[in-house]
């Protein structure tokens, strides 16, 4: 089958003047410099507005003795679509049940909250929360002490006045 | 319906509308449980007796005016009896919600979650909140000797632990003692079941998690773990096991029921010993000598240069491993045959004494610490060493002949134990300075890692399964020597366990007519008549 081919017709460059165009492209730019509905952020200087139910970085909540609030009780990995949790449990020296190992892996996280949702003490959550840049890949791997240093706030992964999103 | 004087051979009763057929004399829960339907129970166990006091088996029987307990109520003919109808559903919540009155509810933090029986049952049946108000009573726990962990809240007194210590072990170490909800199991003495070679069943038939094992204790979710069908290794009883499995790791051994070799039930020498099956240095790629260093290999290169060196004839002798599997065992026995036959050795350690498990008289531990010592003299291997399983290999140091070693770590043998050896094949699953000598090294797996079959002290061949990846380029050791054989035209390469089975079969009478298949979980007794069906 023999293609069809439409020829276009070039302008000619030595008759065509180009003034009317810019007029209409500058009159654009100067409409919105002075447009008071702008939408460009003057980031980092100004910070979004990250709703409530952002679900960013984990946290891991703490006591007041700075004890993690985990109990390693293995729901979180368990629940993880993602698999990346890593926990191992133990004892300490009081007899508590507590993570020897807690790592979530940030970049295999698909940031669904699942963990925060199942955690029956309500220690894991994830936060309001977006700026996570480092150096390494290694440095993506939150261990339990970079999960309890974060004080971001932490995700309300529903509206308390609708939970059911009705 | 007439009167029979005959007693009757079967009872045919309803259970929620379905008829079923069972002897006389058996109760409604184990009818029940014939037809695949499961009665909540507590402190009913099949290996113990039924005090049918944990009240949760109730069930509601036409013509009687009370609620049954079904665990000690034998059946009758004609019975009807309903399970789930709203009386019986309703008893079992009203039940339940009194086991949750003093329960801590710590499922995020206690082991048993996830194989706990209260968990189950009031996630089934279980009112959706307590209506407790009242503040619970708190014990703590206690730590009852040995290997066992006791947490009183948890404990929904169903005595099983109790009885089976009395009634199994004849050992009473436990009791109940106080009241009411203030009652709690305890022990006698300060070292509770401390040096009880069987208490370690009360963590298995403890419904809840009251009883934990120490060794355990917080170390995997009871969701996370992988269960394989084994046998233990630790003796020649066999007894049937499960290895509970996570990450590529053995975290802990539970005994498998076979009412015909351990019942419920096992040692805690057994259930113990499992760390070396997790040991991370093994051989893990063929090794073969090159110059004055072993180097790793290929399997085929490593195997044709083998061959070749295995072409010219020279005298041949060998030392097998009780440890290893029946399969790997005979054919070495057809290889050592087929190069001009040898004597073959192995070494095996030994007990002191049995020790025996008084309440279920075919279980013991076994003075015989080797799983398959059985099969390897079925095949003519003669034992030499002490009952350490040391020694005994004096002979071989300067053997100048063909030497194969299976599975023996030869742990105490010197560094120049094999150098005098025209050719030195080794095959083992961990490396030995002894194995370091070798012309050849072949890495196996261990039983947990490979298929095959162990023949017990009662001469009942049992099956295992693999329950871990074997390290690398691990092989089971019928594989490489099986290769040999064809090699020398003296029989085929078997593709599966199973047909190195056969083979097996072919050499050791004993085992003619046994095939995987009616080898089964349950294992088969040598000389026995099989059944044995057209394929």
């Amino acid at each position: 089958m023999a293609a069809t081919v439409k020829v276009m017709r070039r302008p000619d460059p030595g008759k065509t003047s180009y003034i009317r165009a810019t007029l209409k492209g500058m009159a654009l730019t100067f409409k919105h410099m002075v447009n008071p509905d702008k939408v460009t952020l003057q980031y980092p200087e100004e910070q979004p507005d990250l709703s409530p139910r952002w679900r960013g970085t984990h946290r891991m909540e703490v006591h007041a003795d700075g004890r993690p609030k985990c109990v390693a009780c293995g729901l979180c990995p368990t629940v993880c679509p993602a698999n990346c949790i890593r926990l191992v449990g133990g004892e300490d020296d009081q007899g508590n049940r507590y993570p020897i190992v807690y790592e979530i892996d940030e970049f295999r996280c698909i940031f669904c909250g699942m963990c925060q949702e199942v955690c029956p003490v309500e220690a894991i959550h994830v936060g309001v929360h977006f700026e996570n840049a480092e150096y390494t890949r290694e440095r993506f791997v939150y261990d339990l002490d970079r999960l309890m240093e974060q004080d971001h706030p932490t995700t309300l992964l529903w509206d308390p006045s609708d939970p059911r999103s009705e | 319906m007439p009167e029979s004087t005959h007693p009757q051979e079967t009872v045919t009763l309803t259970i929620d509308g379905r008829e079923v057929i069972v002897p006389p004399g058996t109760t409604i829960l184990q009818a029940a449980e014939s037809m695949g339907n499961r009665i909540p129970h507590y402190c009913y166990h099949p290996g113990l007796s039924a005090p049918a006091q944990c009240r949760l088996c109730l069930v509601e029987v036409e013509g009687a005016p009370k609620l049954q307990p079904s665990c000690v109520t034998q059946v009758r003919d004609g019975q009807v009896v309903h399970t789930t109808s709203a009386k019986a559903t309703a008893m079992r919540q009203g039940v339940l919600e009194f086991y949750l009155a003093n329960h801590p509810l710590d499922c995020p933090i206690c082991d048993q979650s996830g194989e706990c029986k209260l968990q189950d049952y009031v996630h089934a049946e279980g009112r959706k909140h307590g209506r407790s108000r009242e503040p619970k009573r708190v014990f703590g726990r206690d730590d009852f000797g040995g290997d066992v962990l006791f947490y009183g809240d948890r404990c929904v007194m169903c005595t099983r632990c109790v009885r089976f210590m009395n009634e199994v072990a004849q050992d009473p170490r436990l009791t109940v003692v106080e009241r009411g909800n203030r009652s709690v199991i305890d022990t006698f003495f300060e070292d509770g079941v401390e040096g009880s070679p069987y208490a370690g069943n009360i963590v298995d038939i403890c419904p809840v998690g009251a009883l934990v094992s120490k060794d355990f204790l917080h170390k995997a979710r009871a969701w996370d773990l992988d269960h394989t069908p084994s046998v233990c290794p630790n003796c020649s009883q066999g007894c049937n096991i499960d290895l509970h499995v996570r990450d590529n790791r053995v975290q802990r051994l539970k005994p498998r029921a076979n009412p015909e070799v351990n019942g419920h039930w096992m040692c805690d020498y057994g259930r113990h010993r499992y760390e070396w099956i997790n040991r991370d240095d093994r051989l893990r790629r063929p090794l073969y000598r090159e110059g004055g260093d072993t180097v790793p290999g290929e399997w085929g290169t490593v195997l044709s240069e083998l061959l070749e060196r295995l072409e010219e004839t020279r005298p041949i002798r060998a030392v097998a491993s009780p440890f290893a599997s029946t399969e790997e065992l005979a054919t070495l026995r057809r290889v050592v045959d087929a190069l001009g036959g040898g004597e073959i050795l192995f070494r095996s350690p030994e007990a002191d004494d049995e020790i025996p498990l008084p309440g279920f008289p075919q279980l013991a531990r076994r003075r015989d610490l080797s799983p398959n010592r059985r099969a390897a003299e079925l095949l003519g291997m003669k034992r030499v060493g002490d009952a350490e399983g040391r020694g005994g290999l004096e002979s071989l140091a300067d053997y100048t002949g063909t030497l194969i070693v299976l599975g023996d770590a030869l742990a105490d043998m010197d560094e120049g134990f094999g150098s005098h050896a025209a050719l030195y094949l080794y095959l083992g699953s961990h490396p030995s300075p002894a194995a370091t000598k070798a012309d050849v090294v072949l890495p196996i797996p261990t039983f947990a890692e490979q298929e095959g079959t162990f023949i017990n002290v009662e001469e009942r061949v049992q099956r295992f399964w693999p329950g871990l990846l074997p390290p690398e380029q691990a092989r089971p050791a019928w594989m490489p020597l099986g290769a040999i054989l064809a090699r020398l035209g003296a029989g085929e390469l078997p593709a599966t366990a199973a047909e190195a089975f056969l083979a097996a079969a072919e050499l050791m009478p004993e085992l003619m007519g046994l095939r995987y298949e009616t080898i089964g979980t349950r294992g088969a007794i040598l000389n026995e008549p099989v059944l044995v069906t057209a394929p």
